[in-house]
């Protein structure tokens, strides 16, 4: 589904990622763990469009689509959660899923509908703005509004930094209620929740991946995951 | 049509989306709206006189279209004198050299300023923060270098020049009040347009872009488009009010366009509560209102405006309709009532 070959990229003169290749099945969700400054991040905003690769090139369902604009990626059904849990801070809930759903073409009460599902308590706060949501709503309000439409792909940065265990929890509960329907690349620190979701562990280390685990029982070991971060 | 399926995105060409206004779930609009604006001016007609509160009601249509760029869509012009200068020349023009129609002429203006908007929003909406603004202001310094010097032969460079209007059946601009009844019709229509479209997906949109425009192409919109749209909107309606001006005057002179009068617009919009129509038109009104008459008592008034802009900026950054929304829902809250309606 999602393929990269030998992906370079740089901020300015200084080269972030150095020749990256991976590839991720249909319905698979992959992991993306590593230190600070490994270059994740980096990595899922090439896959949006957000970076433009020096070189290499990122094919999904066989298209190319690192020259892509970030709205040509949506269209594709790729959806991107950020790492800061911006919500639209001065729009009401409702609106921000309003927002997604004008995009997507989906109903309005249909996307509600999905939303308030996967997370209840949302219903009470639809017209509350989302700038006053604890950092936990906001989190779930943003993967919820990712699912609004037909994703195909989710690019998810860091759901659970920063979050209550309880709300770690929720969110974990969300995503793996997604599997085998959409595919995802996370990245995530939390190597309990890559215990549990990853069917695909890539490791990051200083721009390169150092080592890619898709044996579920290397998955599970979670101390010999620790190392690396 | 089904419901479901106006909600499809219209677009062919991959990106350019385009959200369909019409099928867009709207929230009600009152007609209470339109007879608390209108009871509001016919208040103030017998203390202040039929052609000043006229005068009034065209600034605080102006002010709502500069609001929809600034307040709604978070883009500070300097330059929105320019769409009014326009309006006001095109439509002047029309009239003196063309057909004393009034009608023709305000559509003319309207046309003019609308398609100025189309052709440099083009260059302006890929800018944003001060580049949007200077560049806004640049083209209104260029406008108003226009009218003055190279167009000098039709526009009498700053002498001006007069606009006497036909009377067109109902329509006699040479009455008094009859210009503040139009004038107050087309208030009333330019906020009932701007409300709709404030509140529709499309406002919902322009207040995302207001937030953070990249997060807003992540949800696959072509934000330039939408931008676009907004700022040719905001100019057309300033195109009506400068129109609007000419009428009252029966004058049009370079001053219409004259670059330091965007401090005024600025000024109401954040005196009144930026992002919020009620706030452009109480703006609109207190700004007339120093403006014409602090002067009288005071003879460097303008100072009394800085400090006021320095008191909004440090204490009351929503302005005065934002402040009053404040407290309402605050009352609101504690009776465990519903919210005032934004």
């Amino acid at each position: 589904m999602l393929e990269i070959k030998n992906l370079d990229v740089a901020y300015g003169h200084a080269k972030a990622l150095h020749d990256i290749s991976l590839n991720i099945e249909t319905g698979q969700m992959a992991f993306l763990i590593g230190r600070n400054g490994a270059g994740k991040t980096t990595l899922l905003k090439t896959i949006i469009g957000l970076l433009k690769p020096l070189k290499g090139s990122i094919t999904y369902q066989g298209n190319e689509i690192s020259s892509l604009s970030p709205e040509e990626h949506y269209l594709k059904g790729l959806r991107y959660v950020a790492q800061e849990k911006k919500v639209f801070g001065n729009l009401t809930v409702r609106e921000n899923i309003e927002i997604a759903a004008y995009a997507s073409g989906e109903p309005v009460d249909i996307a509600l509908d999905k939303i308030t599902s996967i997370y209840p308590k949302l219903k009470d706060f639809l017209k509350t703005k989302a700038g006053q949501l604890s950092g936990g709503q906001r989190q779930i309000l943003l993967v919820g509004r990712a699912l609004v439409g037909e994703p195909k792909l989710l690019l998810i940065d860091e759901p659970t930094q920063g979050l209550a265990a309880i709300v770690i929890e929720e969110i974990v509960s969300i995503l793996s209620g997604l599997r085998d329907k959409v595919s995802a690349v996370i990245v995530e620190q939390n190597l309990a929740m890559v215990n549990r979701l990853a069917d695909r562990v890539h490791i990051l280390k200083e721009g390169k991946v150092a080592r890619e685990i898709i044996d579920k029982s290397e998955i599970s070991d979670t101390r010999g995951l620790e190392e690396y971060l | 049509m089904d419901k479901e399926k106006v909600y499809k995105l219209n677009s062919d060409k991959g990106n350019e989306l385009s959200v369909p206004l019409k099928n867009a779930p709207m929230k009600e609009h009152g007609v209470i709206d339109f007879l608390v604006i209108a009871a509001g001016f016919l208040l103030i007609t017998p203390i202040l006189s039929a052609h000043r509160v006229t005068d009034f009601m065209i600034f605080c249509i102006f002010v709502m279209s500069f609001d929809l760029m600034y307040g709604y869509m978070g883009r500070l012009s300097f330059g929105h004198m320019l769409f009014l200068g326009t309006g006001a020349y095109c439509s002047g023009l029309f009239i003196r050299y063309i057909s004393g129609n009034p009608l023709l002429a305000i559509l003319v203006g309207i046309f003019m300023a609308g398609l100025l908007a189309m052709l440099i929003g083009l260059v302006i909406v890929r800018t944003t923060g001060a580049c949007f603004s200077l560049i806004n202001l640049a083209f209104n310094q260029i406008g108003f270098f226009l009218v003055l010097s190279p167009l000098r032969g039709i526009t009498r460079g700053e002498d001006g020049f007069g606009v006497r209007v036909s009377s067109f059946g109902f329509f006699n601009f040479a009455n008094t009040t009859f210009k503040f009844w139009f004038v107050l019709l087309c208030l009333l229509l330019v906020f009932y347009l701007l409300k709709r479209v404030t509140t529709s997906p499309y406002g919902i949109l322009i207040r995302s872009i207001k937030e953070d425009e990249t997060r807003v192409k992540f949800l696959g919109y072509n934000t330039f488009f939408y931008k676009w749209l907004t700022f040719v909107l905001a100019g057309g309606v300033g195109g009506l009010a400068g129109t609007l001006s000419a009428l009252n005057y029966n004058f049009v002179n370079p001053n219409m366009m004259d670059v330091h009068s965007n401090v005024g617009v600025v000024f109401a919009s954040l005196i009144g509560g930026a992002g919020n129509l009620y706030g452009a038109l109480v703006g609109g009104v207190v700004y007339m209102v120093i403006s014409n008459f602090l002067p009288i008592y005071i003879h460097r008034w303008e100072m009394f405006l800085g400090f006021s802009l320095l008191i909004i900026v440090f204490k009351f950054r929503k302005g005065v309709w934002g402040n009053i929304q404040d407290i309402w829902e605050y009352i609101q809250k504690r009776k465990g009532a519903p919210r005032l309606a934004a």
